[in-house]
């Protein structure tokens, strides 16, 4: 698999359709991978996939900082394909600048799981095979087996959980860097005429932060889990998503990453929704 | 004949500081991660892992810290700044934590004092461990000390043979909670010191001088790419000590708070005009690298950096300070400096 995965690159670099793959390299242990960005087709055999590749490569499609003028190789598993197709649907790049490599994991964290291409090369089928692996299996079993948990919870139990996590947010933001859809270039965090959210990593400015980011997810969270993932301080970002994207997808039935071509739900309206705000 | 300490009774000693009303922190587990915190019970010490999650700097200089608060009445204002910290005993650290507060006494200490920071100091009675392991993110010996460096602790405690601990009282304050608890501990030959020293992984002189002359160089601009700019790693770190003060509150009254700041944030250097002279993440690192190793070790002496590895263990994409300067030690030892006085 890993030979496809590197031969797909040695041609979109040796053919210039790509200025740049991004993928995942080996790091000092096997379980460690980490990103790594290939400029030439000589350097392909940096790129690794295992079961370990965890991180969601498709944050640094936003950056500018980094992205080269040409079109980018993007090593794809379903995560990515989802991010993707969210941030093709915001307007974020052009489409036609990122070229999808999709790979995808059996069972993602486990030694030895085994690893495959997918099919699809456009977007719009690889969104469908995505699609048709995830069908019926819940990906996030053990986050839905909690989110059940806490919805059982009284809202004053809910809430002692949650004001026990968030006290000990550092407000280091590492779960909105490590997040695809957290582009924004200034965060409503850090606009200050006025202060929206109190910047002091204390309790209300902690959830504050906290459960305003989860709104602004609302629709568009995919759940890769990298933001909890990144959370230095153990914080369990991903149940406090997972509850949001529920109720998305109760309420529109709707859920993100998969239809790039859809108007998102939070950012579309009809003139004759039957709801009253519309008016 | 010495001062042992046997392990089982390690939370007889935390028991016994906290019936003398000090307030213990020490390593604990919280939802999977261990954290240094305030414990209520010794039995809560978790000593599972190396190093803990966060740093120590926790507890001398607070992720939020309110400088004075102040209220305002129709006439008149009041502002308090009162601060006393409760005497507290600080267990589990390791020497490269307790030798980040030598470190960090210089900064703190040099044109202002912090009141704060050392009114912290003064009330901390510091006990780390010598280490019987390390991992490989560990490097304490590339930077010139070691696992069982005393410097910065009040007690040190170095394990030996027969699960016990060989006692070190360091300091007099070390030296009085010794004496307020002194059932605890007992008299003895200890046994043979069971020390793990990581191996040197690159040579800390050449360090400075490389960084001193490849402001630019190639490996800025390649090594970098995948940093998040997350702030995990300067969060995390014993040594990192920036900060931004804001105002919080309303006309009534509010607080004047310092809380942490990080160099790895795109704002931290965002000019008003919309001009950013650290323009992207790897300037962010050179920075950061060149701080540590560069102006920090020219204004105070020592390194902004004690090998703990922290930055490396929590990094999101797995970028490691020691791998950088390994790389670094290695350009160095390829294109060497010109000796002195050479002209070129
Ligand atoms: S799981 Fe976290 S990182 Fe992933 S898309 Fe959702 S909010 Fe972003
Ligand atoms: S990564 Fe965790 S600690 Fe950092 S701001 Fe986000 S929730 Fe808070
Ligand atoms: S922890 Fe890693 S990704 Fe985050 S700012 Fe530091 S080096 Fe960059
Ligand atoms: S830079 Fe990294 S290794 Fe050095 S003291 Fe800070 S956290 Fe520890």
């Amino acid at each position: 698999m890993i030979e496809q995965l590197r031969q797909r690159a040695r041609e979109l670099l040796g053919e210039g359709t790509v200025a740049l793959v991004i993928g995942y390299g080996r790091g000092n242990s096997p379980q460690a991978t980490f990103p790594v960005f290939i400029k030439k087709a000589d350097e392909v055999d940096r790129l690794v996939f295992n079961p370990f590749c965890r991180n969601n490569l498709a944050v640094y499609l936003t950056r500018k900082d980094i992205m080269p003028k040409g079109a980018v190789g993007l090593v794809a598993r379903p995560e990515e394909v989802r991010s993707v197709a969210v941030l093709v649907q915001e307007q974020q790049f052009d489409p036609d600048k990122v070229v999808l490599i999709g790979v995808a994991c059996a069972e993602p964290g486990k030694e030895g799981a085994a690893c495959e291409m997918l099919k699809g090369r456009t977007l719009k089928e690889l969104e469908a095979e995505v699609a048709e692996r995830l069908k019926g299996r819940d990906p996030a079993q053990e986050v839905a087996a909690k989110v059940q948990e806490l919805e059982a919870m009284t809202p004053e139990q809910r809430l002692a959980f949650w004001e026990k996590e968030f006290s000990r947010c550092i407000r280091c933001y590492a779960c909105r860097q490590a997040c695809p859809m957290c582009y924004c270039e200034r965060c409503i965090v850090e606009k200050n005429q006025p202060q929206w959210i109190p910047s002091s990593p204390r309790p209300l400015g902690n959830y504050f932060w906290n459960v305003i980011r989860a709104f602004h997810l609302a629709g568009r969270c995919i759940g890769c889990g990298a933001c909890a993932r990144a959370c230095p301080m153990g914080i369990p970002l991903d149940l406090l998503n997972a509850k949001v994207a529920r109720e998305v997808k109760e309420s529109f039935a709707y859920e993100a990453g998969f239809d790039h071509e859809v108007p998102p739900p939070m950012a579309s309206f009809r003139t004759d929704d039957e709801q009253e705000f519309i008016k | 004949m010495a001062m042992l300490l046997a392990k089982k009774n390690l939370r007889a000693l935390l028991r016994g500081a906290m019936d003398r009303k000090y307030r213990v922190v020490g390593p604990v587990r919280e939802h999977g991660i261990v954290l240094f915190a305030e414990m209520s019970d010794p039995g809560a010490l978790c000593l599972d892992e190396l190093n803990t999650q966060n740093s120590i700097k926790e507890f001398f200089f607070p992720k939020t810290e309110k400088l004075f608060t102040y209220s305002l009445g129709k006439n008149d204002a009041a502002v308090a700044d009162d601060f006393a910290p409760p005497r507290t005993v600080l267990i589990g650290g390791r020497a490269c934590d307790a030798r980040s507060l030598v470190a960090l006494d210089r900064l703190f200490g040099w044109d202002y004092k912090d009141k704060f920071y050392f009114a912290r100091r003064e009330a901390t009675c510091v006990i780390t461990l010598a280490c019987d392991r390390f991992d490989e993110a560990c490097f304490c010996t590339s930077l010139g000390f070691g696992p069982r460096a005393a410097e910065g602790s009040d007690i040190l405690l170095v394990p030996v043979e027969g699960d016990e601990y060989a006692v070190e009282a360091v300091t007099d304050k070390g030296r009085a909670l010794i004496a307020e608890v002194k059932d605890v501990f007992t008299e003895g030959t200890p046994g043979a010191e069971k020390v793990a020293y990581p191996e040197k992984k690159f040579d800390l002189a050449a360090v400075k001088p490389w960084l001193e002359r490849n402001f630019e160089h190639p490996i800025w601009k390649e090594e970098f790419l995948s940093c998040l700019g997350c702030g995990t790693c300067t969060y995390q770190c014993p040594m990192c000590h920036c900060f931004d003060i804001v105002d919080e509150g309303d006309i009534h009254g509010g607080a004047r708070c310092k809380n942490w700041d990080s160099c790895q944030f795109a704002l931290f250097t965002l000019h008003t005009s919309g001009h950013n002279p650290r323009p992207a993440q790897a300037a962010r690192w050179r920075q950061r690298l060149r701080h540590k190793f560069v102006y920090y070790a020219d204004k105070f002496g020592t390194e902004a950096c004690v090998g703990c590895g922290r930055c490396i263990r929590n990094c999101p994409v797995c970028l490691s300070i020691l791998d950088k300067l390994v790389l670094i030690g290695r350009e160095a030892a390829a294109a060497p400096a010109q000796p002195a006085g050479a002209q070129p």
